[in-house]
């Protein structure tokens, strides 16, 4: 509050308007009170000042900004915080280790069906038993 | 004055990334953003960039954000702020004498050509002003701030906040005279 609000003086109702414009209740709030008392005992002189402030007011507002386009609120929002998902702990569950697993005993089978070109058709066979197994594990694993 | 930030609950669920919190802030703050910086440059698409970066900051501050330190709306107009006078930095250096060609005032098309013609006087009338005359104008007058809270943001005092909003009025009526004047 400035040392004049408590008693106002003309002065001082003149440097309010100005400042703050014509409609009192957007005024500092200490200084509302005192201007209320001086708006009661001098409406002439307060009601022209409010006047002449409240003039540039609506001038003032006679500029509106345009709104925000649907793109920019599309941006905005695509570059929010999102929840977290799952970390890196959850892959020690059970199921995904036996799945981890299970992908690695694929891996490791393959390598090697490339690495033995002469394999025979026995173990062909043999093979080929090896990935059904494995991958009935997969089944089991994303089932559980 | 109440201490209270209205806006601390919303920013925390915001910094968990709840959707409807983020809409909800983005609702609350988005034009206020869009306002403050239309009128500080008088362009809007600049001012969709500046609200754009602004957000990126609050995205980036909300899970960091202590409550109690600062209100929330005062720090996002003020980063608001410090965009706006990075553009207007960038301007000045590539400026010639002619002011920034104006400006787009950014009325809804139906309000006809008069209502046009006065905002971009407003628009013109309010580019004219010292920085710190308009920006105190505009978090007041049009951000509708305290004058505690202003004062906060552009770290002077409240007689100083008076001072500028009392020459810069002044000059925005002789700018305006014949639209300002009873």
């Amino acid at each position: 509050m400035a040392p004049g609000d408590v008693g106002m003086t003309r002065e001082r109702f003149e440097s309010l308007a100005e400042a703050y414009g014509g409609d009192v209740s957007r005024w500092p709030a200490p200084a509302r009170e005192a201007a209320a008392l001086m708006m009661a005992s001098e409406p002439g002189f307060t009601q022209a000042a409010l006047a002449r402030a409240g003039a540039l007011d609506a001038a003032l507002d006679a500029w509106r900004p345009a709104h925000a386009g649907q793109a920019l609120l599309a941006r905005i929002l695509a570059a929010a915080p999102r929840a977290r998902r799952r970390g890196w702990i959850g892959w020690l569950s059970p199921a995904a280790l036996g799945a981890g697993l299970a992908a690695a005993c694929v891996a490791g089978v393959m390598v090697g069906v490339e690495l033995s070109q002469h394999t025979s058709a026995a173990r062909e066979v043999a093979v080929t038993n090896t990935l059904t197994a494995v991958s009935s594990s997969l089944d089991l694993e994303e089932g559980a | 004055m109440d201490d209270t930030d209205p806006d601390e609950a919303l920013l925390a669920r915001v910094a968990v990334g709840e959707p409807a919190a983020v809409r909800a802030l983005v609702g609350r703050k988005l034009p206020r953003l869009m306002s403050l910086a239309q009128r500080m440059l008088g362009d809007a698409a600049e001012a969709e960039d500046v609200a754009q970066e602004a957000f990126l900051r609050v995205w980036k501050q909300a899970p960091r954000w202590r409550p109690g330190r600062a209100k929330f709306d005062t720090w996002l107009h003020r980063v608001a702020l410090n965009l706006c006078y990075d553009r207007l930095r960038r301007r000045r250096e590539v400026a010639t004498d002619q002011p920034p060609e104006q400006i787009d005032p950014g009325p809804p098309p139906d309000r006809g050509l008069e209502a046009r013609d006065t905002a971009a006087r407003v628009s013109q009338a309010l580019a004219a002003l010292p920085d710190r005359q308009r920006e105190a104008i505009v978090l007041c007058h049009y951000q509708e701030l305290g004058n505690i809270e202003a004062a906060t943001v552009m770290g002077v005092s409240v007689e100083a906040l008076e001072s500028l909003l009392g020459r810069g009025r002044r000059a925005l009526r002789a700018a305006l005279a014949d639209m300002a004047e009873r």
